[in-house]
């Protein structure tokens, strides 16, 4: 949240202004704080909820289980973030990456394909990671060159990815094994999974160039002040390039982080697409300018995470996850909008 | 987005030639397709195949696409639409399960689909969500409520003997020659057309799309307008549902979603047929056609599947890339 006091001079200005009926804006100021606190609000109270009603819930190997289960959707989830900050935070036409579940995909399955081929961790993991960047290269040079919108670049650069991997997989799972994805798929210190570590320590050190660098700033004036930003002397395209080839590069990682959990690659990665899309929309609302930030998309992973994981405990029908996920959308994005107009009102 | 891409030069020096191409590429990449698969592909340019690519291919995507082309001229998008046409589906085979007759399970079947647009339209133009996650979360719940009235998502099948025949002509029946499919669908792009660009409301949709905040000011309802595109959204949606349905004689949760993709795609790939990049009923016909005649074509060619689905995919990216080029052209100069 670090960005949050960086960017908050509106903030300031409507403190400062002469306040026209105290009492009305005493109101509107209960409202904020309301729809502002609820999300963390419901947060706790979930977590509340199943700690209560399933004892096991809160236990350390399972918040571990947790976090190891939201790693893969939470790198990816972070690499859209980037996306969004970068593009600005309108859906259609702004900053949007629908082929980063398909990279999964495609990448997991590059990993797998090299390490059956009796290639080494290196090569494997050079493969997936550069498997990543050149999906997310195209990307960038869709939007910037050609000029297509982000939301019909990635969602043509998915169907490709896609196919693609059909045609390296032929649809069957290749199985992989290695050092790497031995060490991935273990446990580590405090019989915390590897793969928690894993996501912690990824979302930290992108948290701290985003939220604590210029280059993060930047990236933010560019999404969401163009205008503003080119008029200062920032060039726009480079920050566009970059944002999607290092969504690329999460959907490397995250492909990776696939094979060592289900031990080589995946079919049906696509399926993580609107979970992503879920994570990283969430993550506004726990920031305080209710702007995307990594902190924010990192616990709305693990909120998800605890949701799906609470819902299994209580042996609740899997079938209500999609539904729920779909109506937390619904409520967060109505707080949000309403947020907005407030704000803009005042 | 548009200072991005207003940003970026480098085809200004590229003649009108250039803009002439890529305003055509549809029909070019259209001729193209045609004429390699008519060469490559054997059995492709027969009556036979090409009436299969029309009443296979082409019908359902179309009245889907048609859905599509309204949301995306209002300047929106429609990510429920597979919804509607599981909602639709779903009633409709529950009601002719249950003996219901078929006019019935019909109505039922247009007003379940226009539920999924009622609930879209009160978060669109009453919250004031974007199109994009109002209706993304109408599919999340959609999908939801699916699995549970099917038992965590059993197909529901309608015995082969006992249904009305009725139900069978929707889907198979024959008029004046004519595959009755085929005449819904012509039916569905006719009327979008007259409403896009006769009807007033077709007017301020348009113009919505290009300018809402202009047409706001000019004292238009349009939160209104806005709310009636969606609900017509999902109804026309729905059409495809029956269709599919009596087609196919089963309901398969979610399987609508099938269509979601490609008629985003052929609405976008519609818009190079048009001056100003907008959506258009004829872009968005000719956009289906190509898809269809691709889908139909690489099958025909015996390619790997898997292949054909990178082929697809390569084919639609490449006419977006030319069109898109084409309309930094006209926003630099």
């Amino acid at each position: 949240m670090l960005v949050d006091a960086a960017l908050s001079p509106a903030d300031n200005t409507t403190v400062t202004q002469p306040s026209r009926a105290p009492a009305g804006r005493f109101s509107r100021r209960l409202t904020t704080l309301i729809l502002r606190g609820g999300s963390l609000a419901v947060f706790a109270a979930v977590l509340i909820f199943f700690s209560v009603s399933a004892p096991y819930f809160l236990s350390l190997g399972n918040v571990g289980n947790v976090l190891a289960q939201s790693a893969i959707a939470g790198v990816l989830a972070v690499g859209l973030t980037v996306v969004i900050i970068a593009g600005g935070g309108n859906v259609v036409t702004g900053g949007i990456d629908l082929s980063l579940a398909a990279n999964m995909g495609f990448s997991a399955a590059v990993y797998a394909a090299l390490s059956q081929a009796g290639h080494g961790d290196a090569v494997a993991v050079a493969g997936a990671l550069a498997s990543g960047i050149a999906i997310g290269t195209v990307n960038a040079l869709a939007i910037t060159l050609a000029g297509i919108i982000p939301l019909l670049a990635t969602l043509g650069v998915m169907n490709i990815v896609a196919g693609l991997e059909l045609v390296l997989t032929q649809n069957t799972v290749i199985p992989a094994t290695g050092d790497l994805l031995t060490v991935l798929s273990g446990i580590g210190p405090f019989d915390v999974p590897a793969l928690a570590y894993v996501l912690i320590g990824f979302a930290a050190v992108v948290a701290l160039v985003v939220q604590a660098t210029p280059l993060g700033l930047r990236l933010y004036a560019v999404g969401e002040f163009p205008e503003a930003a080119r008029a200062s002397g920032l060039s726009i395209r480079p920050f566009i390039v970059g944002s999607f080839v290092f969504s690329g590069l999460c959907g490397g990682i995250a492909g990776i982080l696939s094979v060592s959990y289900l031990s080589g690659s995946s079919t049906g990665a696509g399926e993580f697409l609107l979970p992503v899309i879920v994570i990283a929309l969430l993550g506004t609302v726990f920031s305080r300018r209710l702007v995307p930030t990594i902190t924010g998309t990192l616990l709305s992973a693990l909120f998800v995470g605890f949701l799906v994981n609470g819902f299994q405990l209580l042996n609740l029908s899997s079938t209500l996850v999609s539904g729920i996920q779909g109506v937390l959308i619904l409520i967060v994005v109505s707080a949000t909008t309403l947020l907005r107009k407030q704000e803009t009102r005042t | 987005m548009s200072t991005v891409l207003s940003d970026v030069g480098g085809f200004n020096t590229s003649s009108a030639v250039l803009r002439k191409v890529a305003r055509y590429a549809l029909v070019v990449a259209l001729l193209a397709v045609f004429a390699v698969f008519s060469i490559a592909a054997p059995g492709f340019l027969t009556t036979a195949n090409l009436l299969s690519i029309l009443v296979n291919n082409f019908t359902l995507l179309a009245i889907v696409a048609i859905a599509m082309t309204f949301a995306v001229s209002a300047g929106g998008i429609d990510l429920s639409v597979g919804t509607a046409i599981d909602f639709a589906s779903f009633a409709f085979v529950s009601l002719v399960l249950a003996g219901q007759p078929v006019a019935l399970a019909l109505a039922a079947g247009i007003g379940a689909g226009a539920l999924v647009g009622i609930l879209n339209a009160a978060l669109i133009s009453g919250i004031g969500i974007s199109p994009f996650l109002a209706t993304l979360g109408t599919l999340f719940i959609g999908r939801s409520v699916q699995q549970l009235l099917t038992n965590g998502g059993n197909p529901v099948y309608l015995p082969p003997a006992g249904v009305p025949e009725s139900f069978r002509f929707l889907g198979r029946g024959i008029v004046g020659g004519m595959p009755v499919p085929l005449l819904i669908a012509a039916a569905v792009i006719l009327v979008a057309f007259v409403i896009l660009t006769r009807s007033r409301f077709g007017r301020v949709v348009l113009s919505a799309g290009i300018a809402a905040g202009v047409v706001r000011y000019s004292g238009i309802p349009l939160r209104s307008y806005i709310a009636v595109t969606y609900v017509l959204v999902s109804a026309i949606a729905a059409i495809a549902g029956l269709v599919l349905t009596s087609t196919v004689t089963v309901y398969i949760p979610s399987s609508g979603n099938a269509f979601l993709l490609n008629a985003i795609g052929a609405t976008f790939i519609g818009t190079t047929l048009s001056r100003h990049g907008r959506p258009n009923v004829a872009g968005t016909v000719l956009g289906v056609l190509l898809l269809s005649i691709v889908a139909n074509g690489l099958l025909l060619t015996g390619l790997n599947f898997y292949w054909q689905q990178v082929g697809t995919g390569l084919l639609i990216f490449a006419v977006l890339a030319v069109s898109f080029a084409n309309r930094k052209a006209a926003v630099g100069v």
